[in-house]
């Protein structure tokens, strides 16, 4: 059995949060670095929780990223829609990254009008579904 | 910076106002500065407050002065400059809304470093909302009402300046129809772009739509853009002086309206901006200015202002990314960028 005391990142930040928090903070009388110590305390604790949960929600957001283009490859094949639109939901199945995301939300809008008010609201509803569970994970640190 | 260091610091900022308030009272020889405090609120400008005293002609005199200070990297320091606020102080002083009387702005850095604004220290506080003191400060003056009347009564002042004739047109005027909110929109754009940080889709979602669904604008009034309780200074009860004049445009009233109305300025209290009931505030204000409400368009704003607090958020984390701050209350704003987006999702209806 190993005597080594093993810390993760996460859970250092923490301490250090805390040690902030409650030693350092309230030992500093001038107010701007009062202020500064327990911001630093708050950053920590939402590094930490970030840091925690990075490699669970990167992994999701790849998975979810992926079915969107499926999705949205699927959704669209039997009509016919804007190059530029078709373009960008290529660019999103090859990149699977956020630009990729963002421009596609650009190009929706830039070619509502080609596409009619239904396939708008079917397309742009099914990104917002997985945008939905994007800020649902990012809320589980950032609130 | 060290304690030791930031009070040499504050006594030789001191002394460098105090010879600057001496050359503009030139009959003040023996001026000094008594109560002088610098005030840690806000992101923007620095603030001092202080009491001048000297003697004229034998008779002991005293003015408060409140100076702000540009530090160079402010937040929106982009839309807004310490000149455009004297210059909006001197259009609004013979004007019925209670403002700080402006008295020197200047330019030259040879004098504080940076260019900076003197204007009168107006009697009253200003409790932050954000704290329980101030939450509480605003629950005890709702319940006693007098003040309510006075935050909608200033709004509603505010709302029927006469603009053109207090010379305020310097500011721009939209073209009618849909000029106002497109303006708004490309300004708070124009913010996420200089922030240098990413946008979130759900903020692309939210300038897409915000964009297609912009409302036409049916009248224009000065807007002061920021109107809530912490940018309003109260003295017994009343508002007696409306502050933080630096996203004040020509523009539609229902902004400011919209503003009081956003949940993001009363965290979860039923009052209004902590301090007036929705049905009071909707009847008094369309009572003293003669302005329907707009439901709708103040949705719109809302929305807005949802866009609005991601760019502030984006552009105070981009500061301290960048090193041209190392203010670690910034660095916390990258936090809240998703919390004011998981809002805008809600509100498109994800």
């Amino acid at each position: 059995m190993s005597h080594y005391t093993h810390l993760a990142p996460d859970e250092l930040l923490e301490r250090i949060a805390r040690t902030l928090k409650k030693d350092i903070g309230p030992a500093v009388e001038a107010a701007y670095p009062k202020t500064q110590a327990f911001m630093a305390s708050v950053v920590l604790q939402k590094l930490a929780g970030q840091l925690r949960l990075a490699d669970e929600h990167a992994a999701t957001s790849q998975r979810d990223l992926k079915e969107l283009a499926e999705e949205l490859s699927q959704l669209t094949s039997s009509d016919s829609i804007p190059s530029s639109l078709s373009d960008a939901i290529h660019t999103l199945r090859q990149a699977l990254d956020t630009t990729s995301v963002s421009h596609l939300i650009e190009t929706l809008y830039a070619t509502r009008s080609e596409l009619g008010e239904e396939r708008f609201e079917r397309i742009i509803g099914q990104v917002r579904v997985r945008l939905r569970a994007r800020v649902d994970r990012e809320m589980v640190y950032a609130a | 910076m060290s304690t030791m260091q930031q009070a040499a610091d504050d006594q030789d900022m001191a002394e460098r106002i105090r010879q600057y308030i001496g050359t503009q009272l030139p009959n003040a020889p023996d001026i000094r500065l008594e109560a002088m405090e610098r005030i840690a609120v806000g992101w923007s400008h620095e603030t001092w407050l202080f009491d001048a005293h000297w003697t004229e002609n034998g008779i002991p005199k005293t003015r408060g002065l409140c100076l702000r200070r540009d530090p160079g990297n402010a937040l929106l320091r982009h839309f807004s400059n310490l000149g455009e606020q004297f210059r909006v102080l001197q259009c609004l002083e013979s004007m019925p809304l209670p403002t700080p009387k402006p008295y020197w702005y200047e330019t030259d850095p040879s004098i504080l470093s940076a260019p900076f604004l003197v204007m009168e220290k107006v009697a009253g506080t200003c409790p932050s909302p954000w704290g329980s003191a101030g939450r509480r400060f605003y629950a005890e003056a709702a319940e006693r009402g007098t003040l309510p009347e006075s935050f909608t009564s200033a709004l509603a002042t505010l709302h029927t300046i006469d603009w053109q004739a207090a010379g305020l047109s310097f500011l721009g005027v939209p073209e009618p129809g849909k000029d106002f909110a497109r303006r708004e929109v490309q300004k708070w754009c124009d913010l996420v772009e200089i922030s240098q940080q990413e946008p979130h889709p759900i903020l692309v979602d939210l300038i897409g739509w915000l964009k297609a669904n912009a409302p036409a604008t049916e009248r224009l009034t000065l807007v002061h853009g920021a109107y809530r309780t912490g940018n309003l200074l109260i003295d017994n009860d009343q508002i007696s002086a409306v502050l933080d004049w630096e996203l004040q445009v020509i523009g539609d009233p229902m902004y400011d309206i919209a503003y009081v109305l956003t949940d993001l300025n009363r965290e979860g209290s039923e009052l209004l901006s902590h301090l007036v009931e929705r049905d009071t505030f909707f009847r008094d204000y369309e009572k003293a200015t003669g302005i329907e409400i707009d439901e709708e368009a103040c949705r719109y704003y809302g929305m807005l202002y949802q866009l609005r607090s991601a760019a502030f958020w984006m552009s105070a984390a981009g500061l301290y990314a960048s090193g041209q701050s190392e203010d670690i209350r910034l660095a916390r704003t990258a936090w809240s960028v998703p919390v004011v987006l998981e809002g805008a999702a809600r509100a498109l209806g994800y």
